[in-house]
């Protein structure tokens, strides 16, 4: 299957819930509604033709204005991968756990809850792995982030 | 230390003590300064350099330098690589474990002053004199193996300066 067939078949299996998101990438990166994640996930494991059974990575970014969950999903059996993106809200984000829907999100969702501080609905441990034991500064990824002995890189 | 710091104190009442104190002062400080033996310590990529120079071709044991794999057995930290402020407690852990007297090399820009993570970093630390007290610093990043013998060479040079009182 190649490109333009992976999103034709996606794009015709959800339509009018998910969106293509031009990136300049090989691989199609999608854009998904906030509720209807785990619905998608699901679908898209279970389905025959994508088979999505290995999620590669999960991370996220912060834009200033707003932030971005990216899931990176890919099919060893089919021999097929493609991202697709979130967008929790700004001022109390908060997603839904893929925990049920592949095991291996549990770290993942972790460092987005640690260094973000997205709040993971529906995981089974949300503790602190990444920072120091003491660490009392919030989440250090968030744009809006400082701290005493915090230096940013000075214009130009 | 108690009884070797405190024998200069008796043995310069005695007429010609200080013969005997200067002796042994250059008895002591020449073979601590050539058996400066070093924790085994690296952190990021000077870790490379320090095996480097550890190794065969550079042959650190001519300098009497021999990588301890236990903070009670060694003299020296060389602290090669990036200290983040997770590793910081355990870096000062390892200082207050070794056996007085003891002493720190600070090895590659990130433990100078933070080096490339000075900026926009949250994890590192800027500078490990926050921590323990360094002897020499070695700026590069990562340092060559001949700046790495340099900086042990002039920490020889100061340890063969101590006098018995000096010690802590």
């Amino acid at each position: 299957m190649d490109r333009e067939q992976l999103i034709n078949y996606i794009q015709d299996k959800f339509a009018g819930k998910i969106e293509l998101l031009e990136c300049g990438r090989v691989e199609p990166f999608f854009k998904i509604e906030l509720d209807f994640l785990k619905e998608f996930c699901l679908a898209i494991r279970d389905d025959a033709t994508l088979g999505m059974d290995f999620l590669c990575n999960i991370g996220a970014v912060d834009t200033g204005e707003q932030f971005q969950v990216v899931y990176s999903v890919a099919s060893v059996k089919n021999k097929i991968r493609f991202d697709f993106k979130i967008f929790p809200d700004r001022e109390n984000p908060e997603i839904n756990s893929v925990i049920d829907v592949w095991p291996g999100a549990n770290w993942y969702e972790r460092e987005v809850w640690e260094l973000f501080g997205i709040n993971v609905k529906g995981h089974p441990m949300l503790k602190r792995f990444l920072l120091p034991d003491d660490w009392n500064q919030g989440n250090p990824m968030r744009k809006d982030w400082d701290a005493p002995d915090f230096v940013r890189l000075p214009e130009n | 230390m108690g009884i070797i710091k405190k024998l200069p104190v008796f043995l310069e009442k005695v007429p010609g003590g200080g013969i005997v104190t200067t002796s042994l002062d250059y008895i002591f400080s020449q073979s601590q300064a050539s058996s400066l033996w070093y924790l085994l310590f690296g952190t990021a990529c000077c870790a490379i350099e320090l095996m480097a120079t550890g190794a065969s071709r550079y042959d650190f044991d001519r300098l009497g330098m021999i990588f301890r794999a236990s903070p009670r057995q060694s003299d020296l930290i060389i602290a090669a690589g990036t200290i983040t402020k997770k590793m910081a407690p355990r870096l000062k852990l390892l200082y207050d474990q070794m056996a007085e007297p003891r002493y720190v090399i600070a090895m590659g820009g990130c433990t100078v002053k933070g080096g490339p993570f000075y900026y926009d970093s949250y994890a590192v630390e800027k500078g490990i004199d926050h921590i323990v007290p360094v002897d020499v610093y070695i700026p590069g990043c990562p340092p060559r193996p001949e700046s790495l013998m340099e900086g042990c060479l002039t920490l020889q040079k100061k340890v063969k300066r101590l006098k018995m009182q000096d010690w802590s």
